[in-house]
């Protein structure tokens, strides 16, 4: 369950990311996009600790990827500080939504698979 | 039927490659890369004004400041430290996921932390030895972390080796292209576990 509490702590970040850059007022995107996308990734993380949706993090790829397309999309844009902030938040967001939840532990196939047997 | 032990012995081993013990050790030495690779970054993001080099001195920041680094760092859109740090980071967290029978449970990921490890770490070692003659300067750091790439790479090649060895063994097993998938995904199914048990039994009675 670790990658999913550092999926969180990563949300929270984002969260904050606008206060520590100092994003303008007028940007009114970027505000938007790192509060929604933050909200996203911590929903995506929590929701993994009901069992039957424990896969729901692999959304957070998505979310990944859209952070590291922002950084190409929007090349050349004064508030490139965001922008690498988003590229490098991506990547490790990347790295961490593909660990399974309960990697600790052998995939729950393996798991069934075994037990059925025991039964 | 047998079950194989969490922390079954595969071939061709004589210790279990997907241990803890050794699964933090390559944690260990990666983190001490991410730290340099972070603190290099500082200076390429102007954060610090200068970089420490007890041997070359002001040809660490040369390197830092070169063609070939603003060029990097314009394709991947952040400084190149940055994005060795992610790497090594990125070893660390393929380190630190899956259970000690993962070379058998979670193929993928042990070889998803093997490119992340072998062939990545080769390529920046390479990139990193080749700077003093593109660039002319050579970085006391630089290098630090391509020495630790290459440790990093002698680490972990064992787990990955028994990984591949486990799928290749399923392969000319099932001859099935669905069986391997399945495997490679930790999908359970019979030839995967009877070849397992295989791979960690011989190893049992030897010891």
């Amino acid at each position: 369950m670790w990658a999913r509490i550092v999926e969180f702590m990563l949300a929270a970040w984002l969260s904050v990311s606008p206060f520590i850059f100092r994003y303008p007022d007028d940007r009114f995107f970027f505000w938007a996009n790192d509060l929604v996308c933050s909200i996203l990734i911590a929903f995506f993380s929590l929701i993994c600790y009901y069992r039957p949706l424990r896969k729901m993090h692999l959304c957070n790829l998505l979310i990944a990827f859209w952070l590291i397309a922002l950084g190409y999309i929007f090349r050349g844009d004064p508030l490139d500080v965001a922008l690498q902030n988003y590229v490098t938040f991506g990547l490790l967001l990347l790295m961490v939504a593909i660990v399974p939840t309960d990697s600790e532990k052998p995939p729950m196939s393996w798991r069934d698979f075994y037990e059925k047997d025991e039964l | 039927m047998k079950k194989i032990a969490l922390n079954a012995i595969p071939e061709p081993w004589e210790y279990n490659p997907s241990k803890w013990s050794q699964r933090l050790r390559i944690s260990a030495v990666a983190a001490i890369a991410v730290f340099i690779a972070i603190y290099m970054g500082l200076y390429q993001w102007r954060l610090i004004g200068s970089v420490w080099d007890p041997i070359f001195g002001d040809q660490s920041m040369k390197v830092l400041d070169s063609d070939v680094s603003h060029k990097i760092s314009s394709w991947v859109r952040i400084p190149d430290s940055i994005l060795g740090a992610l790497a090594y980071l990125g070893d660390i967290i393929f380190a630190l996921a899956g259970s000690t029978r993962r070379w058998h449970d979670r193929p993928w990921l042990v070889i998803l932390f093997g490119l992340d490890v072998i062939p990545l770490g080769f390529v920046s070692a390479i990139l990193i030895f080749m700077q003093g003659f593109v660039v002319g300067s050579w970085c006391f750091l630089c290098l630090v972390t391509a020495v630790i790439s290459l440790i990093l790479i002698v680490l972990a090649y064992d787990e990955v080796w028994s990984s591949v060895l486990f799928l290749w063994r399923v392969w000319k097993r099932s001859r099935k292209f669905s069986v391997l998938w399945d495997t490679f995904w930790g999908k359970a199914n019979p030839i995967a576990h009877e070849v397992g048990l295989e791979m960690a039994k011989r190893r049992d009675w030897r010891s």
